[in-house]
């Protein structure tokens, strides 16, 4: 590290140079926060497709209890697998695509992943119908500054799905 | 003007002459006397995202108003291959320095 180096660094401090990059596109360019944000209305879904299953009485037959452990069985292997790809599509946003010149305009942003991870485990954990929608609602506002720092507005819209929730898509040109 | 710009460096495009965390000093004055040349490492302003600054080694000067560039890690670089040649007036300048 030569002393000239260390000067520069010290003039970070005082005013940040600005940086110029030897961009690479491989492995970069191909992101898109839709992923989580599909993963996430899924787990919405398998929550409310839980909730709404009849539970069997004390008089059902063995069938009938067969049937309901089958149908909860797949709701919740699919909340779980759901869950870990919403989580994982966001660790890939934050870690490959978002960069610090991001982390200027939106200083928000890392607390707003650590608390979406947080949420994806609590909606992978429980049966919880808040967390789930806390951790759509999360996939959507980390979508918005996604989209802005792509130079695109958003929009709010009922998503075409049986959730019917709130979801931001990038207005394109 | 002052004819001194000091940049950082980010990314791999330029290993191993250039690696993230590098500082280069630039000369904004260097073209003022002579043309752009081939081999020269440069700053310029990106054509595809016009805010930031891209660090890159000109590969050709196909006419006095334009050049080419290319990163050195050609397998890892978004240069002319992809955006065609750029303007001489898209140049800040040429690197003068590297701090490591």
């Amino acid at each position: 590290m030569s002393l000239l180096y260390l000067l520069a660094r010290w003039l970070d401090r005082i005013s940040p140079a600005p940086i110029a990059y030897a961009h690479c596109d491989i492995p970069c360019g191909i992101y898109d926060p839709h992923h989580a944000q599909l993963a996430a209305h899924t787990v919405v879904r398998m929550v409310d497709l839980i909730n709404q299953l009849e539970k069997p009485g004390t008089g059902a037959t063995p069938e009938q209890r067969q049937e309901y452990t089958n149908k909860l069985a797949r709701y919740v292997a699919t909340k779980e697998q759901h869950s870990e790809i919403a989580k994982n599509e966001l660790r890939i946003l934050w870690a490959d695509y978002f960069k610090p010149e991001h982390l200027k305009t939106f200083p928000e942003l890392h607390d707003l992943v650590w608390k979406a991870l947080k949420t994806g485990s609590k909606a992978r954990q429980e049966i919880n119908l808040q967390a789930a929608e806390d951790l759509l609602k999360a996939t959507n506002d980390i979508a918005s500054i996604f989209w802005k720092t792509k130079g695109f507005e958003t929009i709010t819209a009922k998503a075409p799905y049986p959730t019917e929730r709130l979801t931001i898509y990038p207005k394109f040109k | 003007m002052f004819p001194l710009r000091r940049f950082r460096v980010e990314d791999d495009s330029m290993r191993p002459e250039l690696a993230t965390g590098d500082y280069v000093l630039v000369n904004r004055w260097a073209y003022r006397f002579r043309p752009p040349a081939k081999g020269d490492i440069v700053v310029v302003r990106d054509p595809e995202t016009p805010d930031r600054f891209l660090v890159k080694r000109i590969s050709d000067v196909p006419d006095a108003g334009q050049i080419r560039l290319a990163g050195d890690n050609a397998n890892r670089s978004r240069d002319s291959r992809t955006f065609g040649p750029i303007d001489l007036r898209e140049i800040v300048g040429k690197v003068w320095i590297r701090l490591r």
